[in-house]
């Protein structure tokens, strides 16, 4: 292995590749990861049918945790951090998130919109 | 090769204070292919969001069809979600035999993985199955339009990645953990992982949202 | 006989001898006369024995600058049958005055679609994506592309998209659905025939390959950078192929998914777009221009990188506000995917959803003017030199602006009702697409041409097709504007107004003088090859160029460089040139190295061959041939997977008698420069 190699290590990690750990580490982290995940999931399922909590925060909550949920896996299953070596995976992936965001969030929007004021054709038949 | 990549890496300056970074020159084939498949899988997230949106959009339009929360069965759901979490599990434990190179370890991550990956599609072509039996197939109404086309291109996806799995332990078998295979088993493992996430996003919007509201 | 009728439709789907269309004789004549050229020139390529060459060095070749010739070769064979579409339908406004024309209007349909479709997807997304393969490894100093043969299977399967686009000329029909095939009228129950399906088929599967090509150019850009190649010393072209393909990766899945909801209404009786039960049209308007809008700068702006690289090269100045070119570039590509509202203002998302995105569509004339105006600071007091590839570069600067402020005026919304749907906004996307994206896509012709092939390309030939397709699209194009302000909408097959009739028959006369500038860029290529010991480019730098490219032989070796050059700041090969570093290489005796490059692959090839067979399957419902199509792509990637040997080694010896043959020839170029 030649010095130069050590020089692209340095400055780049593959996307999924973590540092260099033991594999008893490594396989922590998996532990972790699925802990983690099982316990969100299960406050998913139980909040869904619950009606201890004050319900139209559900949907809220239901949204959070499936974020928390995929920030979880980004970390633990796909080794995503905020290192230096991370850069270009991050950037990436912030720039996909966008663009998701954008396309959901606009669609959703533009859509209501659309359809108050120019409801779809069997709508304004059920109105009538 | 990224085990022994790493190792100079305790000792450098993370900041490089005050020193302009000279670009070390072209990346290793590992992270290079690491990188497209990240990308790859950028674009396939943006196409699912396609259809989430387009799920957002439909899901209050039954046509006089069955609401999500008259058809929606939370147990097979939470069964579903309980297999995909152990075989992203799984799946890694997978990549860290091939890493290490444990032949034994590796085909029991992935058949594993492979076992819980079809258990997962099962209960999702019995569902399937059992709503088109009863009458309620995509044609009935926008919203099951949306919802099998979400659900169904996340299982197209499980299924192609069975397909895949299948072919990476053929390789494992034929070839060894050659480096090209374990480049192939890290983008493997990406998009198994992805996928998890992706089923994170459906059964919170599709199952639970929809089987509440 | 419903025995036999079974067997038919299993074996052959929709199709029959009704497929043919015997009685229209124009489709069927052009066909005959497409189909008859091809198979003369693979007679001729077979005769004459270059089946072998064909085959080894271009067909299976995984040489990034190989597949950017072919896509560039595919791109203009396109541009013709675009092009002649183009003259049918101009032909077809002229005379159909209170007349039917000549054109009946499911034909007069299917060819302006077809225009679009073609115009788009395989003239200029091929013509920019070929360009970006040819340069952007040369300009940042690699040997390749990431994903050599992910490269040939992107290209073979855009040929594929092409080559069923065209069968719909003989084999049945296509679309007559404009070339975004809006449903309801592309649904099933209103285009029931196989038109739309070869329009949405062929655009998967060359969808397809533009990703794959999108995520192998983002690759490259990020992590093929020669040594010393820091981001901020990156020639413009690689800054916008970066922002170009950033955009092809996050905008394509886009159309991928909706042109697959489409679909899925057409084939299994899905409801996304459908008016019954509870379906939504306007669902199909939104998210096709959350694609349709990042397109148009996808390809617009490798074109503003071409002027960037053509405008400091024949100014002799480096490029004026680097920084500011990058930061516009890259906002650009941001700001595109938040203003596709802009293209259904009409549709009723009411007055604060319209104000917003009439906004954000003005916003985004600013990274746009800044460029402008970074173009004519880069040549204010530079020493200019009036070369082809310039002369398309400042004809750009002029058509684009009238373009863009046309645009602009566009993304008003109290304006936009007045105009849209008008022939004033055909005149608006043709002034910007064609004065942006086709004229810098000549400029990139015309400069990068001798890196490609070692020759210039004849400057007579060149300067008069400038100004024929210069003056040409004028005389087209602004009678159209005029023809909208007076009330005249799109795609119309026959008209009863008196006062838009002179205008089109100017538009005509326009037409023609465009097709003078065509012919002349044809006689170019003609003469040039013809030519060509005396247009050679020995040095491999004709233009006194600047960026790495310039560094290497004309025609490249395969490896592109004998050593990854070391860059220490922008405008690398100028610098090089500036610091005499050329020459002190030259004396000093570099000990060369073997070269690893990747082996050919076939896999390309036969990938396109099974889309093919699937596609035109799919499209006539005939499902054991899409079983067998998925089933030959799927063992071909296996069979790709499991090779043993991806590479072949070029031993020091050879990599050395190439390189001294190109040093040598620099040499005296050096010497003659200290001459002078």
């Amino acid at each position: 292995m030649s010095d130069q190699m050590h020089m692209h290590a340095e400055h780049d990690l593959a996307p999924g590749d973590e540092e260099q750990h033991s594999v008893g580490v490594r396989i922590l982290g998996y532990v972790i990861g699925l802990a983690l995940a099982l316990l969100l999931t299960g406050t998913s399922f139980f909040i869904a049918g619950t009606d201890l909590v004050w319900q139209p925060s559900i949907p809220v909550a239901l949204i959070v945790l499936a974020i928390a949920q995929m920030g979880v896996h980004l970390v633990f299953f796909l080794h995503i951090t905020t290192g230096p070596d991370n850069t270009n995976n991050v950037l990436a992936l912030a720039f996909g998130l966008l663009v998701v965001f954008l396309v959901v969030g606009g669609t959703v929007w533009i859509m209501a919109h659309l359809n108050a004021n120019m409801p779809p054709m069997d709508q304004i038949m059920r109105m009538q | 090769m990224s085990m022994t990549a790493t190792a100079g890496r305790a000792q450098a300056d993370p900041h490089h204070i005050g020193v302009v970074i000279e670009h070390p020159g072209p990346a290793s084939k590992r992270i290079v292919t690491a990188y497209g498949f990240w990308i790859f899988l950028l674009s396939d997230i943006v196409m699912f969001s396609c259809f989430f949106a387009a799920y957002a959009v439909l899901s209050g339009q039954t046509a006089g069809g069955p609401k999500g929360s008259e058809i929606f069965e939370q147990g097979n759901v939470a069964i579903e979600t309980v297999c995909l979490l152990l075989s992203s599990f799984t799946c890694g434990m997978a990549s860290i035999a091939a890493d290490v190179r444990n032949r034994f370890w590796f085909y029991l991550g992935m058949a594993v993985t492979c076992v819980l990956g079809v258990i997962f599609l099962v209960i999702e072509f019995r569902e399937f199955a059992d709503l088109v039996a009863r009458g309620y197939g995509p044609s009935r109404s926008a919203f099951l339009t949306a919802f099998f086309s979400l659900v169904g291109c996340h299982g197209l996806h499980v299924s192609a990645g069975v397909l895949w799995l299948l072919t990476m332990m053929a390789q494992v078998f034929a070839k060894g953990f050659r480096a090209d295979v374990l480049r192939r088993m890290m983008c493997f493992a990406l998009f198994w992982h992805a996928l998890d996430i992706i089923w994170v996003g459906v059964f919170s919007v599709v199952y639970l949202l929809g089987s509440g509201v | 006989m419903p025995v036999v009728r079974t067997v038919e439709a299993t074996m052959l789907g929709k199709l029959d001898w009704s497929a043919i269309p015997f009685d229209q004789p124009i489709p069927l004549v052009a066909g005959a006369v497409v189909l008859v050229a091809i198979l003369a020139v693979l007679i001729w390529v077979v005769v004459k024995g270059h089946l072998p060459y064909l085959w080894h060095e271009w067909i299976t070749s995984v040489d990034h600058k190989r597949i950017g010739v072919m896509y560039i070769l595919l791109a203009s064979v396109m541009l013709l049958r675009g092009g002649s579409d183009a003259i049918m339908m101009r032909i077809q406004q002229a005379v159909a005055y209170q007349s039917q024309g000549y054109l009946p209007p499911e034909h007069y349909n299917q060819i302006f679609s077809a225009h679009g479709t073609i115009m788009i997807f395989f003239v200029a997304m091929p013509f920019v994506i070929g360009l970006m393969n040819l340069v952007v490894p040369l300009q940042l100093g690699v040997r390749d592309v990431a994903f050599p043969t992910l490269n040939s299977v992107g290209f073979w399967l855009t040929a594929t998209g092409a080559l069923l686009v065209n069968l719909s000329l003989v084999i049945g029909e296509f679309a007559r659905t404009g070339w975004l095939a809006f449903p309801p009228l592309s649904e099933l129950s209103y285009s029931p025939g196989v038109g739309v399906d070869y329009y949405a088929w062929s655009l998967q599967i060359s969808g397809v390959g533009t990703l794959v090509a999108g995520i192998n150019l983002v690759t490259t850009v990020l992590k093929l950078r020669t040594k010393g190649m820091n981001y901020l010393r990156m020639p413009m072209f690689c800054w916008t192929t970066l922002a170009s393909n950033l955009l092809i990766v996050a905008a394509f899945p886009i159309l991928t998914a909706t042109l697959a909801m489409l679909l899925l209404d057409r084939y299994l009786g899905f409801h996304f777009f459908t008016n019954e039960a509870g379906g939504n049209v306007m669902m199909f308007m939104n998210l096709i221009w959350a694609w349709g809008h990042p397109e148009v700068y996808i390809l617009v702006l490798p074109a503003f990188g071409i002027f960037s690289e053509v405008v400091s090269t024949f100014s002799g100045k480096a490029l004026f506000g680097y920084r500011s070119m990058v930061l516009a570039t890259m906002a650009i590509c941001v700001v595109s995917f938040m203003v596709w509202l802009h293209h259904f203002f009409t549709m009723g998302a009411g007055p604060d959803v319209n104000a917003i995105f009439g906004i954000a569509s003005m916003i985004i004339a600013i990274p746009t003017g800044v460029k402008i105006y970074n173009w004519l600071f880069t040549m204010y007091g530079g020493r200019i030199r009036f070369a082809t590839p310039m002369l398309w570069s400042v004809g750009f600067m002029v058509t684009f602006i009238i373009g863009g402020l046309t645009g602009v005026l566009l993304a008003v919304p109290p304006a936009d009702f007045m105009l849209h749907n008008s022939m004033f906004l055909v005149a608006h996307f043709h002034n910007v697409i064609i004065g942006g994206v086709l004229f810098g896509a000549f400029a990139g012709f015309e400069y990068w041409f001798p890196k490609a092939f070692g020759f210039r390309l004849d400057e007579r030939w060149g300067k008069a097709a400038f100004w024929f397709t210069f003056l040409g699209f004028f005389a087209t194009f602004v009678p159209l504007y005029v023809a909208g302000m007076l009330g005249m909408t799109r795609r119309m097959q026959h008209y009863d107004v008196a006062a838009w009739r002179p205008w089109m028959i100017v538009a005509a006369f326009g037409m023609a003088v465009l097709t003078i500038g065509v012919v002349c860029q044809i006689v170019q290529l003609v003469v040039s090859i013809r030519n060509r010991e005396a247009l050679r480019d020995r040095t491999g730098d004709p233009w006194d160029g600047r960026s790495l490219e310039w560094a290497t032989s004309s025609p490249p070796p395969v490896f592109n460089f004998a050593f990854n050059p070391d860059v220490r700041g922008e405008d690398a090969y100028w610098d090089m040139k500036a610091r005499a570093q050329q020459q002190s290489l030259e004396h000093e005796v570099p000990e060369y190295r073997d070269i690893e490059m990747p082996r050919n692959s076939p896999t390309g090839f036969v990938c396109a061959f099974f889309a093919t067979i699937m596609g035109f399957a799919l499209i006539w419902h005939i499902w054991w041939m899409v079983i067998l199509g998925g089933l030959g792509a799927f063992a071909t990637f296996v069979v790709f997977a499991w090779r043993d040997h991806d590479e072949y080694v070029i031993p020091a010896e050879e990599v050395a008698r190439i390189d001294r043959v190109n040093l040598e020839e620099r040499r005296g170029l050096v010497s003659m420069a200290g001459a002078t």
